[in-house]
């Protein structure tokens, strides 16, 4: 049963004292502020703390601030009847009353500020990722002229990430779009009994379109995301800066090894997803448009002119310079504490797809002037 | 706060043993430290210190034993009883761990907000009082965890854990990594908040010039035991080969804690 707040609080007949009892505590503050509210005490003012049990810090700056803001001069009030204890605990609170009198000045700004902070920051953040992606690709150039600065365990385990452990996933998504893909475009051929040509229509969509990009936004999510946070980590822990003090570069040491990695990777997965997702249109042919997967292989023969082949793969390696660029630069620069690493990686995983996307359209605009 | 309480023990670690596979850490750690003490812990490095701060604040169930703060059994009490004695003490780890995302004045505020029914204007009030106590100044508040220094990144991790008016704090590193001036007014606040506001301090430290200017009584932990446990000048000249060892540096630099030579 808790006591009520008047039990705590009682205020003399002409205003001139206030005795304060029981348990003065953190808890209670909201009911003593009331009761506080409601006493109108008048100079010259005593306070009397005899019956008091507790009193804590955060109870005595709500007395210290109610009386002030009743108009008291917290100086001229008499402290009677305290414990030693609650003496000093009132004393503390009072010595701090002018420091905690100035407000804690507001981090706030209007609309049109914060829009202009982010078209800059998109704006820098171009010109930062160009800058990086100069800088890779010089690092690659040495790398290039002395092969021997390559750190090939590195880039081993790189794409043993990035490539071999990736294959599954790659495999599971392109059949998987291949077999939805030969349904939906079989569907529609059946009725001109056109059948055989669902086998164009999938080995051109799947070569040149389907395989790479849904393949790089597979690497974006996977090995995008994992490059920008084991940086951001090694930047939080300081081990980039140690690397830098060995005098080792950490272009070199990190950056070059997981660009190579992607560059590796993402044709081979591409091709790999290629395959997988003429599979899975192949069994859709078999078991649904009556093409037997001979005649399917036939007829991909025939109708699969090895330049759409091509013009898929030229991508992906653009794709990957895309997607590891932006992936490490967000990883070398992010921010000083955990909260920039997730966001780094969430921004590493947007730019990519988005920057893939962009760079396939412009592809697309590409092959058209050039008639492949 | 009475003064015929004002022993009664707040912390009491009884029998704990704690065991990582076969690698024994504690054999039967006992001791319990009274209301209004300034107690530390300290022991080599693998004696797990840390681990036995963390069985007492319940991050961690020990093997075997009990731990009891304020009188609740941590590891046995159940969940809620459990999260009313933490709302009872409070915590700094080694590195701060602030809320990064938050303002230093956010952080402070996330256990008064959480815990407690203040209207948002007082708790503004609470949390400069807080800062004022922790020895922050009023502008520290609006600004990130990450733009603070590491004293500062320590005090305002006092502040969020003085938030809620503890009965007990628990410190662990306090002064590591501030150079001897910080760690000295760090010592000076944490002993101010003992003998002004009354509350229990217990710390992990390996800082000597804490042990031996404001610590009342120190626990030494050695070979999964209680080495010693008394006031740190009593402490020092005991007769064993790792105190010693422990304090010598001390007497190196010119300070007498004791006898260095042995006797």
């Amino acid at each position: 049963m808790a006591p009520q707040a008047d039990d705590r609080l009682a205020v003399s007949g002409d205003g001139l004292q206030i005795s304060l009892a029981g348990a003065w505590q953190l808890v209670e503050l909201p009911a003593l502020a009331a009761a506080l509210a409601a006493a109108h005490p008048r100079s010259p003012l005593t306070v009397d703390g005899e019956r008091l049990q507790s009193l804590d810090s955060a109870a005595a700056l709500e007395l210290v601030r109610a009386l002030g803001a009743a108009g008291q001069d917290l100086d001229a009030v008499r402290w009677q009847g305290f414990s030693e204890q609650h003496r000093r605990v009132l004393d503390d609170v009072l010595r701090r009353r002018a420091a905690l009198a100035e407000a804690v000045p507001a981090r706030r700004s209007g609309w049109l500020a914060e829009i202009g902070r982010r078209t800059l920051s998109v704006y820098r953040q171009g010109i930062d990722h160009l800058g990086f992606m100069g800088e890779t690709l010089s690092a690659l150039l040495a790398v290039l002229a002395a092969p021997r600065r390559l750190r090939l365990r590195e880039l081993t385990a790189q794409l043993e990430q990035a490539c071999l452990n990736a294959i599954p996933v790659v495999i599971l998504v392109t059949l998987l779009i291949g077999v939805v893909f030969a349904y939906l475009l079989g569907l529609q051929a059946e009725q001109y009994g056109a059948n055989i040509f669902v086998v164009d229509g999938v080995g051109i969509g799947m070569s040149r379109e389907f395989a790479p990009i849904i393949v790089a936004v597979i690497i974006a999510g996977r090995s995008g995301a994992a490059f920008t946070a084991q940086l951001g980590s090694m930047r939080l822990t300081e081990e980039i800066d140690a690397i830098r003090t060995l005098g080792l570069s950490p272009m070199q040491v990190l950056v070059v090894p997981r660009v190579l990695a992607l560059l590796i990777a993402l044709p081979l997965l591409s091709f790999i997803g290629l395959v997988a997702g003429l599979v899975g249109a192949a069994l859709v042919a078999d078991a649904m448009l009556g093409i037997a997967p001979m005649a399917f292989a036939e007829r991909l023969h025939d109708a699969l002119d090895i330049t759409h082949v091509w013009a898929g793969l030229i991508k992906t390696p653009v794709f990957a310079l895309a997607i590891a660029v932006i992936a490490c630069r967000l990883g070398m620069h992010v921010g000083r504490d955990t909260r920039a690493v997730g966001m780094a990686t969430t921004s590493t995983v947007v730019q990519s797809i988005v920057n893939v996307i962009l760079l396939d359209a412009g592809f697309a605009v590409l092959f058209q002037e050039l008639g492949i | 706060m009475a003064a015929e309480d004002s022993r009664e023990p707040v912390i009491e670690v009884d029998r704990v043993v704690t065991r990582f596979g076969t690698n024994t850490v504690h054999d039967g750690v006992s001791f319990s430290v009274a209301r209004g003490t300034l107690a530390a812990l300290i022991g080599g490095s693998g004696t797990g210190k840390s681990v036995l701060l963390r069985e007492i604040i319940g991050l961690h169930r020990p093997t075997e034993g009990s731990v009891r703060v304020l009188g609740t059994d941590m590891w046995q009490a159940a969940e809620a009883e459990v999260a009313e004695v933490r709302r009872r003490f409070g915590m700094t780890f080694q590195d701060g761990a602030l809320f990064s995302s938050l303002t230093v004045a956010q952080n402070v505020a996330v256990p008064l907000a959480e815990h407690t029914k203040i209207a948002p204007e007082m708790r503004e009030h609470l949390v400069r009082l807080r800062l004022a106590q922790a020895g922050l100044p009023a502008d520290a508040g609006a600004k990130m965890p990450s733009e603070l220094s590491g004293g500062m990144r320590k005090r305002a991790a006092l502040a969020r854990a003085l938030a809620l008016e503890p009965e007990i704090l628990f410190l662990d590193e306090p002064t590591s990594g501030l150079d001897p001036a910080t760690a000295r007014a760090f010592d000076a606040l944490v002993r101010s908040l003992v003998d002004n506001l009354g509350i229990t301090v217990f710390l992990v430290t390996h800082d000597l010039d804490t042990l031996l200017t404001v610590v009342d009584r120190l626990i030494v932990l050695a070979d999964g035991k209680v080495l010693a446990d008394g006031p740190p000048r009593e402490i020092a000249r005991l007769d064993d080969a790792w105190i010693r060892s422990y304090f010598a540096i001390r007497t190196m630099v010119g300070g007498s804690p004791g006898r260095s030579d042995g006797s």
